[in-house]
């Protein structure tokens, strides 16, 4: 199982990316290998995002894609938020069809993927009307919809309560071969994940399988952690 | 520094770099301008009993005369069907548009001329193809707000957020990217507009009436004209009905109905003479000198144009003066529709005062105070302070009931002075910026009832067919209203975002 002997899906040495001219992540070394679940952990603005989007754009259809904020559509309804992850696959006639009235097949495989979620009885109502949990589930759902081998997720999980959690996380390791999802939460990070990628300003400083890591290795990411307040963060 | 280590030096007048102490500044000098200016215009009262005219106008309206009004129902619904069926072909040219709006310097450019010229202009200019006719009218209305609707879709369909569109998968058709994760997220906005803009129409149907066509205006202007007070306040009061009750009927529900109905009602349909159409075209309406390459000709051509200067020097005048009054005007008004002053009796009064001057379309506030009055620049200068002030008084009072001041106990000028105005002034001064244009555009259709701006000459042509002359006047007019869009885009206050947007474009 050891990745050397293998090609690498993605891999990166000292490059520096970022958005135009300007650089968020400088003299970046990593290689995402077949197989892999990735945490990507880090503080906000760390670049966790900006790593996430060139991932995306390397590995193109290789990839299903759940952004952070979602990216829904909220006057359209559940289904066809769901049914734009495979767009690209249609005909623009289909997909305006669609609008009218749902396509036959794609409402069976999109009710199917809801019903697995908790989302079956929404699948009509628009996304302006669900909760915030609901709206992460469907961003999920979209996702899933894409049927890609690999499965890129910014904060995926962060507005669900930790149970749920542990479901999503659970169903999109069993939907695909290997995942990159960001994430807030450090024991998931350790519990579900094989390999922790850690960013702190602009640099990746943690790069290494998740039995050799604990929770103090990923609390040295936080800036706010080394302060150690005596009441927490408030 | 030396008189005191402690007290600073007291500033001077409006002095500082503070935002409002700019703006202070900028306005005073705008009044400052109208003032120097006032002189140039031609502000004579002309009729002999202006108050007794004011009196039978008054009594006119208090007690109209229905049955004297001929038909309603028929100019209403004429009115109605021209309204919507404007709209809608405004909107199916306009649509397109709107698309390629940010592409195409062509488009822009394109948009920015037809919008630049009145409605009623634009019928006059048809009316001489197409007569007093549907075609005409329509065509007076689809023509400009194609301009306007491709300009302010593809404004709303600029600000929709790129999330959605930046989730989808890669490979997606533009349509398809379009109908999905573009059109529904601008959709309530611009289905807001398109209702406003269908008011806008309704208000502009009326006015067709001046030019001859039979909508409601037709009857009115001949009932004002011809001092038949009681059927003209008749009549009025049919027009604010037909407004006020516009929450009812105009319901989304309702306007398929609508359409049909008025698509019937429309009529009569010209016969058009394909070679006459051509002929107006390509020959009546550019100078012969020009289409024979003849420049000398063409410059004495020019020079034959009586008042150019003099017109364009009217236009220009009124516009400012009409902007600084409608500043004025906003400024006394807007308190007296704001939550934060008066009783609830004051309030409603003052409400009903900005509604019923913000509704009433300025060419007839003109025609109102020019029998009044008499003939001068005064009239029309009166009508578009008074039209526009109310209109950006109404937006600020909405605006400021929406705030709520730091200082509860404050008295009414200081809650004014310090809690309300600082914060709703940026904004009304650039509302009147972007009033500017409307207003400069309405100035000149002021001179169809004879005060001598361009609209004036550009009427006066039409009516001895010298469609050359008319033609150009009109292209005048289009580079003036273009040119002023542009200064005003410059002035206006940056630092704020717009209250609330009129009738704008």
């Amino acid at each position: 199982m050891k990745g050397e002997s293998r090609r690498p899906l993605v891999a990166l040495t000292a490059e520096n990316i970022g958005h135009g001219d300007q650089v968020v992540l400088s003299g970046l070394t990593l290689a995402l290998y077949p197989g892999e679940n990735i945490a990507l952990l880090g503080p906000s603005g760390a670049g966790k995002s900006t790593l996430l989007a060139t991932l995306r754009q390397r590995l193109g259809a290789q990839a299903a894609w759940c952004p952070q904020q979602h990216g829904l559509v909220p006057q359209l309804a559940v289904y066809h938020n769901v049914y734009m992850g495979r767009l690209a696959e249609h005909s623009a006639l289909a997909n305006l069809w669609n609008l009218v009235r749902p396509l036959p097949a794609p409402w069976r495989q999109v009710s199917e993927l809801c019903a697995s979620l908790g989302l079956a009885d929404l699948l009509r109502r628009p996304v302006s009307q669900l909760s915030g949990g609901q709206r992460q589930r469907v961003a999920i759902a979209r996702a899933l919809y894409q049927q890609r081998p690999l499965f890129l997720g910014d904060e995926p999980v962060a507005s669900v309560d930790p149970y749920q959690a542990l479901r999503l996380l659970a169903l999109i390791a069993a939907r695909h071969s290997g995942a990159v999802v960001a994430l807030h939460q450090r024991e998931l990070a350790l519990s579900h994940f094989d390999r922790v990628w850690g960013l702190r300003d602009g640099r990746l400083v943690i790069d290494a399988p998740v039995h050799d890591l604990d929770l103090t290795d990923l609390d040295a990411l936080y800036p706010d952690a080394d302060a150690a307040a005596p009441r927490g963060p408030w | 520094m030396s008189a005191s280590p402690v007290v600073r030096r007291r500033p001077g007048w409006l002095a500082g770099q503070g935002s409002s102490a700019r703006l202070a500044r900028h306005s005073l000098t705008l009044v400052a301008l109208a003032v120097i200016l006032v002189p140039f215009a031609d502000l004579a009262i002309l009729t002999r009993d202006p108050w007794g005219e004011l009196g039978r106008m008054a009594r006119g309206l208090a007690w109209p005369d229905w049955g004297a009004v001929s038909s309603p129902l028929e100019a209403l619904g004429l009115t109605v069907a021209v309204a919507l069926w404007g709209t809608l072909g405004g909107l199916t040219l306009g649509f397109p548009l709107a698309l390629l709006f940010a592409r195409s310097r062509l488009v822009r450019a394109g948009c920015a001329f037809v919008r630049a010229i009145h409605e009623l202009f634009w019928a006059l200019l048809f009316l001489q193809v197409f007569g007093l006719s549907a075609a005409t009218a329509l065509m007076a209305l689809a023509i400009p707000y194609a301009g306007i609707f491709a300009k302010v879709y593809a404004e709303i369909l600029e600000q929709i957020p790129a999330a959605p569109r930046d989730a989808l998968p890669h490979g997606a058709g533009r349509l398809s990217r379009f109908v999905y994760a573009e059109l529904p997220l601008a959709w309530a906005r611009l289905a807001a507009y398109t209702r406003y803009r269908f008011e806008c129409g309704l208000r502009a149907s009326v006015l067709l009436g001046f030019v001859g066509l039979p909508t409601l205006g037709f009857q009115l202007e001949t009932a004002f004209r011809e001092g038949r007070y009681h059927e003209a306040g008749a009549l009025l009061w049919l027009f604010y009905l037909l407004i006020a009750t516009l929450p009812w009927w105009g319901q989304r529900r309702l306007m398929p109905l609508l359409a049909v109905g008025g698509a019937l009602l429309l009529g009569p349909w010209p016969a058009v003479n394909g070679g006459l159409l051509w002929r107006f075209v390509s020959e009546d309406i550019w100078p012969r000198a020009l289409l024979a390459g003849d420049w000398q000709g063409l410059a004495e051509w020019l020079a034959r144009i009586p008042e150019l200067g003099p017109a364009i020097g009217n236009t220009l005048l009124l516009g400012l003066l009409g902007s600084v009054g409608a500043l004025l005007v906003a400024l006394l008004l807007w308190p007296l529709a704001c939550r934060h002053f008066g009783n609830p009796v004051t309030r409603l009064a003052g409400r009903g005062v900005l509604i019923f001057l913000r509704s009433t379309p300025e060419l007839m506030l003109a025609f109102f105070f020019l029998l009044l009055l008499g003939p001068s620049l005064l009239p029309a200068w009166l009508a578009l302070a008074l039209h526009n002030g109310a209109l950006i008084a109404f937006l600020v009072a909405r605006h400021a009931d929406a705030i709520t001041p730091g200082m509860p106990g404050i008295n009414a000028s200081g809650r004014l002075a310090y809690e309300l105005l600082p914060r709703l002034y940026p904004g009304m001064l650039a509302l009147l910026y972007y009033r500017a244009e409307v207003i400069l555009r309405e100035t000149a259709i002021l001179g169809m009832l004879g005060v001598a701006t361009l609209g004036y000459y550009i009427d006066e042509n039409f009516e001895y067919l010298l469609f050359d002359v008319a033609f150009f006047l009109l292209l005048v007019t289009a580079a003036l209203n273009i040119a002023v869009d542009a200064l005003s885009r410059r002035l206006r206050p940056r630092e704020t975002a717009i209250v609330d947007d009129p009738c704008q474009g």
